[in-house]
């Protein structure tokens, strides 16, 4: 059915797109609320993300039971010290701390029975107890995992000062040292690595449901039927939505790494913002794919809405933002495998922080390449199908 | 049944009133919506408010129904005046109202049963008394058999006959229904209207209802006629049609088209409102009777015969545009004078040419064996109700369905081999408009420059054409969505002929545009057909716009039924079934009865009008004043009615549908 193209043709595909093209932009420059919803992306909610989400212990409040009232009970309690720690207190009574973990005022209860000072001194062995709320397993694990350390270390210095050895003597003893170096993040800033994943996490929302909404909009107004009826083939009534949302995103980029991650969170952009970019378009295109799958199989803006967020939730979960891929059971660890956003986070962190190049991340891209390709292709065939 | 005493019809004297405003208005950001209104609705009355969209029908309804805020006047329903959401409370069991948009009020998951018993709980109707009710009402909207359907299966006719009952099962005094037709096809539209008038008949219940639809002025009791706000005029339908002075003449030109066309030119030098319908010209005559008017148009047009000169009877439209134009209120459509007749070569050939096109899905035959030609320069209507398969054959005429079976050309092109050659020939208009909102009239027209790959030089011309023939000067920087519905569907009527097409497609093409934008468009199409000799075909609700078209073919469950030219269709309609005879009686539900019981079993009440169909007219129109005398129905007078093209639709398609009912019985 199709004639070999001829430079008039060329010309005139072109023309076509660029109409399309044209179109979608306006459209877009034209709905505030839609704008307004970009523009927080890139902006505030990286801010907040980068600002307010912390992986560490920070504040965990602490009450303290303590029945011993000796110099060495305090300077126990004592070790505890902020910014990780804050103490809210003592109490007097067991029920007290239960119902200060209870109502969530406590983290912690540390409880140090009497006599704790003259065993300790008397070189007998004794025991304090430490509850700890679980409910957020991250935050219970790094309390339960900091104060074992700071208990350790109190435990060996008493240790020593009963054998009449000052604290110093320890360098004395054979142990083994352990000296860390933190490289790409030395001050393991969460903000670093949460900004960028967050950048990362809005990418891949406005990749899917930019091109369905741009999609799904046409049918609820019913000016799909005249794009059919015209001399249009579906690949370019698709692909100037693709275009226009991938403009948009590159654009969002720019204003999230240099209105938000550089000045704010200090973030190196170590690596080409070139490779990035291309890294990106590859990613956002075959991405794009999905959200034209959605938008074959929702009639208006809420379904796809819905939709959109029920894809995107797991891919979220799945990309090895929230959980390293190595902690996660086998199912869930081949299931990221084939998430498209897994690659594309190595192949971003390799280049922001790591300074990557083309090279290393040539495993990622050809993870987006495969992966996305296979999505692509899924959402142009669906698409093509539904206008037969 | 009704005793004549209970009839309380505008004829029974000094009736209650039920809604009374006095100056009302309404303000939407400080723009007036309805201003300096006074309407006046009786007990036992159904009044109609007919209008254009925007007229302000809505704001009014709305406001008679407790559900909106007014800031001007005073508005009195049952005597309470609406002064406080309190009074608004105080009046609302009495009325029962029914949103616009089709099935909008119900829930279309529930069943049909489902959705009375939710609006009878709502209501509170005590549980002895609704199984009565809902018997009552299914039995007379013909829903029984579908209680358990689910609302969202049934037919629009249907939808909204489910949505009358849920609205009257709390028997109020007052209904109110908001454009309960609009979307509706002709049969279920004139059933809707038989039903409503019976019910309202036998429980005494007054009703106000508003419709976009001129032609169902007939079928109401008083009208009143709204525009821009203001309520023009109020009264019997037929004191709105004494209302315009002057007379309606109609002119056949001749065959030819430049006949046609240069005699529409000698009358627009003369009159103001000259429309081309179809074959015939329209010529509204300001002043003098039939005679005298039908005389003036016979002296601006010397060369034509005098027979070829006859005053016709208007339609209301007619009488709403001449009522506009007369109050100077809107402007008379202006001679388009520019395009010479020099008649494209090809214009003869056959642009649309179907043959034995069939589509099936699944079991279903969407469209079974259709056929017709369409040559250029004709206008070509398609008509049918809701799913008759009028879209499934322009879908596959421009492209985006494969037929079955069957085969077609269009505009040269073979349908099934050259799909894309075709979609670069065509024009296509939707019901929906199809333009993007949020762009300007200059982007629109852009856009699809564009898409059919105009360079810059040809789009600029065509912008400079689609400006001018549409009336879009100075609107270019506007976008669409502030357009008046009008102008937007002139703005689309240009997108689709952006690349200068030989065939055009319209797809419903009017719905919600007022007359005179209406009549805008149809000069626009008139123009286009006659002196570009561009094919039109055109499917369409609206019954008289079906009189535009040169030929039209009317489908009934996937089949052509019938093909012919709109005069040829009516004439063998009064061939087939006789003449229609309208009969104005006193008491017209009394005579009603009278003539059911003397033979005329068809015999219907068209708001204050009776019609019968007959067979020897002549003779009934004589005998019948004398037959209702003796019966007690003195008064009475008989006219003949040309049939309208929502006559034939009617007739046609009820008959198609009993025949199949009775196949269907015989078989099994």
């Amino acid at each position: 059915m199709k004639e070999p193209f001829s430079g008039q043709d060329w010309r005139l595909w072109l023309r076509r797109v660029g109409a399309m093209t044209r179109k979608e932009l306006l459209q877009l420059l034209r709905d505030p609320v839609l704008l307004f919803v970009i523009l927080y992306g890139f902006t505030a909610d990286v801010y907040n993300a980068g600002s307010g989400v912390t992986l560490q212990l920070q504040h965990a409040a602490f009450a303290v039971h303590d029945l011993d009232r000796s110099a060495a009970s305090r300077e126990l309690a004592g070790r505890l010290l902020p910014p990780e720690f804050k103490p809210i207190g003592a109490i007097t009574d067991a029920r007290q701390g239960e119902r200060l973990l209870d109502s969530g005022q406590a983290l912690m209860v540390l409880s140090i029975p009497p006599q704790f000072g003259r065993d300790l001194a008397a070189g007998a062995p004794t025991a304090v107890q430490v509850q700890i709320d679980a409910t957020n397993t991250a935050l219970g694990f790094l309390a339960y995992s900091y104060t074992t350390q700071i208990f350790g270390q109190y435990a060996i210095e008493a240790g020593l000062r009963n054998q009449g050895l000052s604290p110093t003597a320890l360098d004395s003893l054979a142990r083994v040292d352990n000296r860390q170096r933190v490289w790409f993040n030395p001050n393991q800033d969460d903000g670093w690595f949460m900004s960028i994943s967050e950048l990362l996490n809005v990418i891949t929302a406005f990749a899917i449901l930019l091109p369905a909404a741009f999609m799904v909009r046409e049918k609820e107004r019913g000016t799909i039927e005249q794009l059919l009826v015209s001399p249009l083939t579906p690949f370019q009534v698709m692909a100037p939505k693709v275009l226009a949302m991938t403009l948009v995103i590159h654009i969002g980029i720019l204003i999230c790494l240099f209105g938000i991650l550089e000045p704010v969170f200090h973030v190196p952009i170590k690596g080409s913002l070139t490779l990035f970019a291309l890294v990106t378009t590859l990613y956002v295109v075959n991405l794009s794919g999905l959200g034209l799958f959605i938008a074959t199989v929702t009639r208006n803006l809420a379904q796809a809405a819905m939709m959109g967020i029920l894809v995107l939730a797991p891919m979220m979960f799945l990309s090895g933002i929230w959980t390293p891929p190595e902690a996660m059971p086998i199912v869930a660890r081949a299931l990221m495998y084939i998430s498209p956003l897994y690659y594309y986070m190595n192949a971003s962190y390799g280049i922001l922080l790591k300074g990557a190049g083309l090279r290393t991340i040539a495993p990622s891209i050809l993870g987006i390449l495969l992966l996305g390709g296979a999505v692509c292709g899924f959402g142009l065939w669906r698409f093509r199908r539904q206008f037969d | 049944m009704a005793a004549p005493a209970l009839v309380s019809g505008p004829a029974a004297g000094n009736p209650a009133t039920v809604v009374r405003a006095r100056g009302f208005g309404k303000r939407y950001r400080g723009r007036n919506a309805v201003e300096g209104l006074d309407l006046e609705i009786h007990a036992g009355e159904l009044f109609g408010l007919i209008g254009p969209d925007g007229a302000g029908k809505s704001s009014l309804i709305k406001s008679i129904a407790g559900v909106l805020r007014f800031e001007a006047g005073s508005l009195e329903v049952f005597g309470v005046p609406l002064l406080s959401d309190d009074a608004c409370e105080r009046i609302k069991d009495r009325i029962g109202f029914m949103p616009q948009g089709l099935g909008q009020n119900l829930y279309p998951e529930l069943t049909v049963e489902e959705n009375i018993d939710f609006f009878a709980r709502l209501r509170l109707v005590p549980h002895s008394a609704l199984a009565q009710r809902k018997a009552e009402l299914l039995a007379i909207t013909r829903l029984a058999p579908f209680t358990g359907r689910a609302m969202k299966h049934l037919s629009g006719g249907m939808k909204q006959k489910l949505g009358l009952v849920c609205t009257l099962i709390h028997e109020p005094r007052l209904v109110i229904l908001d454009e309960p037709t609009t979307g509706v096809d002709p049969v279920s539209r004139r059933d809707f209207w038989l039903i409503l008038g019976r019910l309202l008949r036998e429980r005494n219940i007054s009703a106000l209802v508003s419709t976009a639809y001129m032609d169902e002025a007939s079928s109401f009791h008083r009208v009143g006629l709204m525009f821009g706000g203001r309520l023009l005029a109020a009264g019997q339908p037929g004191e709105i049609r004494a209302l315009a002075q002057g007379a309606l003449v109609s002119v056949e030109a001749g065959a030819e088209v430049g006949q046609q066309a240069a005699a529409l030119a000698q009358l627009r030098a003369r009159f103001a409102q000259v429309d081309a319908l179809g074959s015939a010209i329209r010529v509204f005559v300001d002043q003098g009777d039939d005679i005298q008017a039908a005389d003036m148009v016979r002296q601006a047009l010397p060369a034509l015969p005098p027979q070829a000169v006859a005053a016709v009877e208007p339609e209301l439209e007619d009488i709403f545009v001449a009522l506009l134009r007369q109050r100077g209120l809107a402007r008379p459509a202006q001679d388009r004078t520019s395009p010479p007749p020099a008649r494209r070569q090809d214009a003869d050939a056959p642009a649309i040419e179907a043959h034995e096109l069939t589509r099936d899905f699944g079991a279903f035959r969407a469209a079974d064996r259709v056929s017709f030609n369409v040559r250029g320069g004709q206008v070509f209507g398609l008509l049918g109700a809701n799913g008759a398969g009028k879209s499934t054959v322009i879908k596959m005429l421009t492209g985006i369905l494969q037929p079955s079976a069957g085969s077609g050309r269009v505009a040269g092109a073979d349908m099934r081999s050259a799909g894309f050659a075709i979609k670069e020939r065509i024009g296509y208009m939707s019901q929906a408009f199809s333009l993007y909102l949020d762009l300007t009239v200059e982007e629109n027209v852009r856009l699809y420059g564009g898409i059919y790959g105009l360079d810059r030089a040809a789009i600029r011309s065509r912008l400079q054409w689609i400006s001018e023939v549409a009336e879009l000067k100075g609107y270019e920087r506007e976008r669409a969505a502030r357009l008046p519905m009008g102008l937007r569907q002139r703005l689309a009527l240009g997108c689709a002929l952006v690349h200068q097409p030989r065939v055009l497609f319209l797809d419903e093409p009017t719905s919600g545009v007022d007359p005179i934008g209406r009549r805008a468009f149809w000069d626009m199409l008139f123009h286009l057909s006659r002196f570009d000799g561009v094919a039109i075909l055109v499917t369409t609700h609206y019954m008289s716009e079906a009189e535009h078209c040169d030929r039209l073919a009317l489908m009934y469950a996937g089949r052509v039924v019938a093909e012919d030219s709109p005069s040829g269709m009516k004439n063998a309609l009064e061939r087939d079934c006789g003449m229609l005879l309208e009969i104005n009686a006193p008491e017209p539900q009394a005579a009603l009865l009278a003539l059911q019981r003397n033979g005329f079993a068809a015999a219907a009440l068209f708001g204050n009008r009776i019609r019968i169909q007959s067979r020897q007219a002549e003779a009934d129109s004589a005998r019948l004043p004398e037959l209702l005398r003796q019966a007690g129905q003195p008064g009475v007078t008989v006219v003949r009615r040309a049939p309208s093209m929502e006559d034939v639709f009617v007739q046609r398609v009820t008959a198609l549908e009993a025949a199949e009912l009775n196949a269907r019985k015989t078989a099994r």
